[in-house]
């Protein structure tokens, strides 16, 4: 494993860096701040200063693309839900909750949806901004997102999941059971199992199909961060101390255990998310460091954020649509991005010093 | 990062929590606190960030019987932390009917929490007038008791003084460690609520030689001691926070009228052992204890002489959690001597003391 310094550019916000998004097009990044910002920048090598937006009276609790091309949704814990457009004056207020917090958001990919969460009450609205439908949560909800295709809305709470169709008005619940908190809902891409993760440091999941159930449990840490790999055919995680990527092919995950990547380091592995594209995933630690590994088992790049930032978690990771960029936050309120070309000339100089 | 501070304020509906609350909001201590309510704008909280919680408990797949966290709390707390850091502490008032033990094991249990944020104490306000009352019709007020760290016994001039002895009579009867304040209308120095470290094992090592005092051996050994009485005169007034005054009261009314025990059914029981302690053989006990009662063992503190090392052991724990490290060497020519206290429901004083004495080192 190489350690490098491969930073195309920086930038340094000046407030916790509390989540990173792209829109579904993968052409704009946006990275939330723990002073209530949002700071908006093209998704690019071109990426130059970024655009501030006052969104919240207090925080972005949650950050997703928006229904609207090239668009963000962002939640907060003063009760707005905004969609803000980075070519726009100002982000528009979709919806208000006084003294509630909207805990988790999330459109569907086609455009035609989106969602959030205000404690136990789940709305779904249309991309004009009319309220489709509610329900209400066992508990207040864990996770939410779309299927892939749109069809479904997944939210996970307190002993499970329920699962809404995004065409049906009654918001009548498929519930998926299992004991105990559920925290983050990721789909597989070809929509037939959902997955989420537990307050017990464990994952669990549901085979739509036939509702077989999988587990996966040995995790050091809660995990806040799953990410499917292109095809599907891994679910890389994060919670441990290396990248934990459970295959699902070849009658897995039943039965097979995970591919482990990136170092064995003390420190835990706190955001991965998987390349557009290609087998490889990039992960970020609990100390600032990123680690870019391919599934094939061909050589990581460990990449070293600078001396000043290190011991700051990562808290964001985003690959921009091409693949050829990734953005990276920190704790610390700085954000990296790295390209194709400055890492591979990171790795080149390396190889000609050593 | 360091830990920001979390003060419980618990208490039976109607005893004077929102009081201390905007006692604690209002002072111009310079310091600001993010608030987290049950029932939101039910009486006027004077913060300007101030977030209302639905209690959520939810339990633990961990094997552990007795383990449920507040999902509530695990999220607000967790959103709170991802402010850039704009308030000094965080202060939870619960319902008049909450179970204080979901909340301090949220602390424990939650690693994200743990991580950010620690307990520092469980204040429990009581209501001088009223609590016999409660205490015969609900189990919480008297939970909210067990648990506390420091109680506010308030509206002391709606009672008499005989009235007042018999309240704090009860409320030792259930605690018997925790600090007493009498108020009215909550006034109370707020550095005797706030930043106490309660759960810090340091802070417990710090107030070693008084910590459930050397005085607790009258506990135990001074049933004989029957002439205190004099000092619940001296304590009517509302700023009372002498410990030593209330340690002495809790421990004659523990010990000398338990005629006048209503149906509480959670007592205290402290233990001492002047033989150093074989470490195996605590944990092994503690592991059975918690095992097998941990669903009665509200809290536990404990400051050991373990044999063979020159260090103090602190301990500490809720319900089956128990948390414990070597944190530094006895004083020269210190009296090292063992002590161990159990708030707890059904506890057994004589099987307790036995299995505490087996854990001496041969």
């Amino acid at each position: 494993m190489r350690q490098l310094s491969a930073i195309h550019r920086q930038w340094n916000f000046g407030a916790p860096i509390t989540a990173l998004a792209t829109d579904h097009a993968g052409e704009w990044v946006a990275a939330a701040l723990g002073d209530g910002s949002l700071k908006l920048l093209p998704a690019s090598a071109e990426a130059g200063d970024a655009k501030t937006v006052k969104l919240h009276n207090g925080i972005s609790l949650s950050l997703a693309p928006d229904a609207l091309p090239g668009c963000f949704l962002s939640g907060g814990d003063d009760g707005k839900l905004f969609s803000i457009d980075p070519q726009a004056d100002a982000p528009a207020l979709l919806a208000e909750h006084k003294n509630q917090w909207i805990d988790n958001v999330a459109s569907s990919a086609d455009g035609k949806y989106r969602a959030y969460t205000a404690g136990k009450n789940v709305y779904l609205l249309n991309e004009k901004n009319e309220v489709l439908g509610t329900a209400q949560l066992p508990s207040s909800a864990g996770g939410l997102a779309f299927s892939p295709n749109g069809k479904r809305l997944a939210a996970s709470h307190y002993n499970g999941a329920s699962l809404f169709w995004t065409n049906s008005k009654d918001m009548e619940a498929v519930k998926l059971l299992w004991k105990g908190s559920h925290l983050g809902v990721a789909w597989h891409p070809d929509g037939k199992i959902l997955m989420t993760s537990l307050q017990e440091n464990a994952l669990h999941g549901w085979r739509l199909s036939d509702m077989n159930e999988m587990r996966m449990q040995g995790y050091a840490a809660k995990i806040h961060s799953m990410s499917f790999t292109a095809k599907g055919r891994y679910l890389a995680t994060s919670g441990a101390d290396q990248i934990i990527c459970w295959p699902y092919f070849a009658g897995g995950p039943w039965g097979k255990g995970p591919l482990t990547l990136g170092s064995s380091d003390a420190r835990l592995v706190s955001c991965v998310s998987a390349h557009p594209k290609d087998e490889l995933v990039a992960a970020g630690y609990g100390d600032g460091m990123i680690v870019m590994a391919p599934l094939d088992g061909r050589m990581e790049v460990l990449i070293h954020p600078p001396v000043a930032e290190t011991g700051s978690a990562v808290t964001g990771l985003c690959w921009n649509k091409e693949g050829d960029c990734l953005f990276a936050a920190l704790e610390s309120g700085y954000m990296m991005l790295f390209t194709v070309e400055s890492v591979q000339k990171a790795v080149a100089h390396a190889a000609t010093n050593s | 990062m360091e830990q920001i501070p979390v003060t419980v304020l618990t208490g039976y509906l109607g005893a004077g929590k929102t009081t201390l609350l905007n006692r604690i909001l209002s002072e111009p201590h310079g310091k600001k606190y993010a608030v987290i309510v049950n029932e939101f704008g039910e009486a006027g909280i004077d913060g300007d960030l101030v977030v209302g919680a639905d209690e959520e408990i939810f339990e633990m797949n961990n094997g552990c019987i007795c383990c449920t966290v507040r999902g509530d709390l695990i999220r607000i707390i967790s959103g709170l932390m991802k402010r850039a850091r704009n308030f000094d502490g965080i202060l939870i008032e619960t319902t008049g009917l909450a179970d204080p033990g979901p909340v301090a094991q949220t602390f424990f249990a939650d690693a994200d929490v743990a991580s950010k944020a620690k307990l520092d104490s469980i204040v429990t306000v009581v209501d001088a007038k009223n609590l016999p009352q409660r205490l015969k019709d609900s189990n919480e007020a008297e939970e909210q008791i067990a648990f506390a760290d420091v109680i506010l016994l308030n509206k002391t001039d709606l009672v008499s003084a005989e009235e007042l002895k018999k309240v704090e009579h009860a409320i030792r009867h259930i605690n018997s460690f925790a600090k007493i304040i009498h108020t009215e209308r909550c006034k109370v120095p707020l550095d005797q609520v706030l930043g106490l470290g309660s759960f810090d094992l340091n802070e417990i090592l710090k107030h070693e030689p008084d910590f459930l005092g050397a005085k607790e051996e009258h506990h135990h050994h001074g049933h004989e001691h029957h002439g205190h009485h004099h000092h619940d005169e001296d304590c009517h007034d509302e700023h009372c926070d002498n410990p030593e005054h209330h340690h002495e009261h809790g421990h004659d009314h523990h010990h000398h009228e338990h005629d006048h025990q209503h149906d509480s059914t959670i007592t205290s029981i402290s233990l001492t052992s002047d033989k150093p302690i074989n470490i195996d053989k605590f944990e092994a006990w503690m592991g059975d204890l918690r095992a097998n009662q941990g669903p009665d063992l509200l809290r536990y503190k404990g400051i050991l002489d373990v044999a063979g090392s020159g260090q103090r052991l602190a301990i500490q724990g809720v319900h089956m959690m128990m948390e414990g490290s070597n944190l530094s060497p006895w004083k020269e020519n210190a009296k090292r001597q063992s002590r161990l206290v159990f708030i707890g429901r059904k506890l057994d004083e004589k099987t307790l003391r036995d299995g505490f004495k087996n854990c001496a080192a041969a």
